[in-house]
């Protein structure tokens, strides 16, 4: 608890200090990646500990940063004096409301059709925001600056890097003092058997109510802060991209663990910042991300980690170095050859190449990894095999290891830790 | 206990429940008293769980009137009922899987203190709770297993804490389903004497097929035949009765 504690607050410090350090296309991303964090920290909320999967929380996200978009624009145009550091309280006490609403009735179904009505109500609204101007602004939008508040100008980046950082370090502060409370405990039982909770004397659609309105609620504070560091918000809010999006941040993450979303959402956007830039298959590495995690961890990230944790004094460190490092370079062998292939395709079954193939009838050597590579050479695609092949191999070796160490020093009393081990399997990509 | 003089509990007058044309209670007439331990037999497909899910909110009643100290819960929802006293077990196991046997518990504690939209303290250093939930945990014999998962729990263990859960919101009326039902000779023995412990001074209506159970731990038996009641006495008259015999009892022994 303490070392929790110390590396909490050495992260904080790390995110207090390094960004001025930093160009501001990074602290864009770090912005971004913080706005992810909360938002999956609000959303496992619901799903982690209240049991309801929502397909739709990008309305709650919306909701919010539209709310702000309009108090922007009221301020700006000196209808109304509101502090900009205290926009994200308007954006969630409207998405508090209409969580509360959109809640009584989703929550009155549970399971596939819980989903379906929370896709059905933000599907409405990204439907109807492009053809409501004056509340969603049309297909453009809505669009407002930030006004000077409590001595700052709000001019730079990183000022609004630091208000996220506040708000989210608060809002995340807040929804963990929630799994303390009562009603924080009520929410994992209702999660486990909704029936008992009835005949234990308790209200389950209200609870239900409560859970689902003050995810939303933190899901719109998280939508504010996009639209204070936007400017801007147009009715793409509520696609189901965004909805989908929080989905793959929290299960990468790992939705039963606290912390789980918080680090999948930082690691996936961190990584979608680095990797869009580079190539135009980011989305396909996203996606293989997300399908080996849920096959091979399916506690996700955080699960990994937290086994980890909980096992630190029984495992045998010393022993497991060697396998771990062989997994990492075996893994590094597999990923290497996946991003060869994926690369090389990209290229080659571009418009661009097949035009230049067109234009001149040669098929010209094209770079990956700094090196010109012929498309009909056999080494081209002996390469990746060459990685994949052995890398493989010298994956399973490694994670076979790996599990005989982690068996060996289980304690057998814990089903939960005793499946950690073939969660972990290959899990090192 | 000689419970014919202690004033009437759980009143149920000519209750009535069909779904679609099936007619599945036909017309229930039964009174359970202050203090005793009353079982519910009956062979499979008397309607002895539709019974209970009547009494407890699960379904509502076609016809008919249910009574609980003299206040109508007939067509209440089940957390009303559960809240004016009476609390039921299930058939299935029906835990908390992924809480400990403690917080199980503690979540039955929370309900007989009111607690129920709580955000703004933290329930660690609420002492009062904690202390109630570890000595229910306590008296259901859980202690040791406190910290542990539910659903790490053994079989005989979960159905302890069912019992524990049921306590533990405060109900003076406890409805038990099938407590002892897959459980081996000794386990049922334990349970027995658990349930006897545990339900000294409250009133106890339970459904059970292992007729030692029964005739051992109960004070009164009621026999439910295609949803009537065919007879209620103690457990002589019960195993004496002819009708019953043939009904019920003959056919069990043949087993």
């Amino acid at each position: 608890m303490r070392y929790a504690l110390i590396a909490i607050l050495a992260l904080l410090a790390l995110l207090i200090i390094a960004p001025p350090l930093l160009g501001t296309g990074w602290q864009y991303a770090l912005i971004n990646a913080l706005i992810a964090a909360l938002f999956a920290a609000a959303f496992n909320l619901l799903v982690g500990q209240g049991g309801m999967l929502s397909f739709g929380h990008a309305a709650y996200f919306g909701v919010g940063a539209f709310t702000v978009i309009h108090l922007m624009q009221s301020v700006e145009y000196g209808d109304i004096p509101f502090p900009t550091v205290l926009l994200p309280l308007a954006g969630a006490a409207v998405s508090l409301l209409c969580g509360a609403l959109a809640g009584f009735f989703a929550t009155m179904r549970s399971g596939v059709y819980f989903a379906l009505v929370t896709l059905a109500l933000a599907e409405l609204l990204h439907s109807l925001a492009p053809h409501w101007d004056e509340m969603f602004g049309g297909e453009a939008g809505l669009s407002s600056m930030r006004m000077p508040s409590l001595g700052f100008t709000f001019g730079s980046t990183l000022e609004v890097y630091y208000l996220t950082l506040s708000w989210v370090v608060i809002c995340i502060g807040l929804l963990y003092a929630y799994t303390r409370t009562p009603f924080g405990r009520l929410t994992l039982a209702l999660r486990d058997n909704e029936q008992r909770i009835r005949f234990m004397g308790f209200n389950a659609h209200g609870t239900k109510i409560v859970v689902f309105a003050i995810s939303a609620m933190f899901s719109g504070v998280a939508g504010s802060l996009m639209a204070i560091s936007n400017e801007t918000a147009n009715y793409s809010v509520f696609s189901t991209q965004v909805s989908a999006l929080v989905v793959l941040h929290t299960f990468v993450g790992g939705s039963t663990i606290f912390f789980g979303p918080i680090v999948g959402a930082c690691v996936l956007s961190l990584f979608t910042f680095v990797v869009s830039g580079v190539t135009h298959s980011w989305m396909l590495y996203q996606g293989i991300i997300f399908v080996l995690v849920m096959l091979f961890a399916p506690k996700g990230i955080g699960g990994v980690i937290q086994a980890h944790i909980e096992q630190r004094h029984a495992l045998p460190w010393k022993r497991l170095a060697a396998p771990y490092a062989l997994a990492t370079l075996a893994g590094l062998m597999v990923a290497c050859a996946t991003v060869f292939v994926v690369q090389s395709l990209e290229i080659v079954l571009s418009r661009e190449y097949a035009a230049a193939v067109a234009r001149t009838g040669e098929y010209a050597p094209y770079t990956v990894f700094a090196r010109e590579w012929q498309v009909f050479h056999p080494f081209t695609w002996l390469f990746p095999v060459l990685l994949l092949v052995p890398g493989l191999y010298l994956l399973r070796r490694a994670f076979a290891r790996i599990q005989t160490l982690w068996d060996k020093d289980d304690d057998d009393d814990n089903g939960d830790i005793a499946a950690a081990p073939r969660e972990l399997m290959e899990g090192g990509h | 206990m000689d419970t014919a003089m202690q004033p009437d509990v759980l009143v149920i007058d000519d209750l009535q429940k069909h779904f679609g044309g099936l007619e599945i209670m036909r017309g229930v007439d039964l009174t359970i008293k202050q203090g005793e331990r009353h079982a519910l037999v009956g062979p499979n497909g008397a309607g002895k769980s539709t019974l209970f899910n009547l009494i407890s909110g699960e379904h509502r009643p076609s016809g008919g009137r249910i009574y609980l100290r003299g206040q109508r819960i007939s067509g209440l929802k089940p957390e009303q009922i559960s809240r004016r006293g009476l609390t039921r077990s299930f058939q299935i196991t029906n835990v908390f899987s992924r809480m400990s046997a403690f917080e199980n518990i503690r979540i039955g504690v929370m309900a007989r203190h009111g607690i129920r939209f709580n955000l703004y303290r933290r329930i660690k250093p609420m002492r009062a709770i904690n202390d109630e939930a570890h000595a229910l945990l306590q008296q259901v014999r859980l202690d040791h297993r406190a910290d542990n998962l539910a659903s790490d729990l053994t079989y005989s263990e979960q159905r302890a804490l069912e019992i524990g859960m049921t306590l533990a919101t405060g109900a003076e009326v406890i409805l038990l389903d099938e407590p002892t039902a897959g459980m081996s000779r000794d386990e049922t023995a334990y349970m027995v004497e658990l349930i006897r412990q545990v339900t000294e001074g409250k009133t106890l209506m339970m459904v059970e097929h292992d007729m030692s159970v029964v005739f051992g731990l109960c004070d009164r038996i009621s026999v439910l035949v295609y949803g009537r009641i065919l007879a209620t006495g103690g457990p002589e008259e019960i195993r004496s009765n002819q009708e019953v015999q043939s009904a019920y009892l003959g056919e069990e022994e043949e087993h």
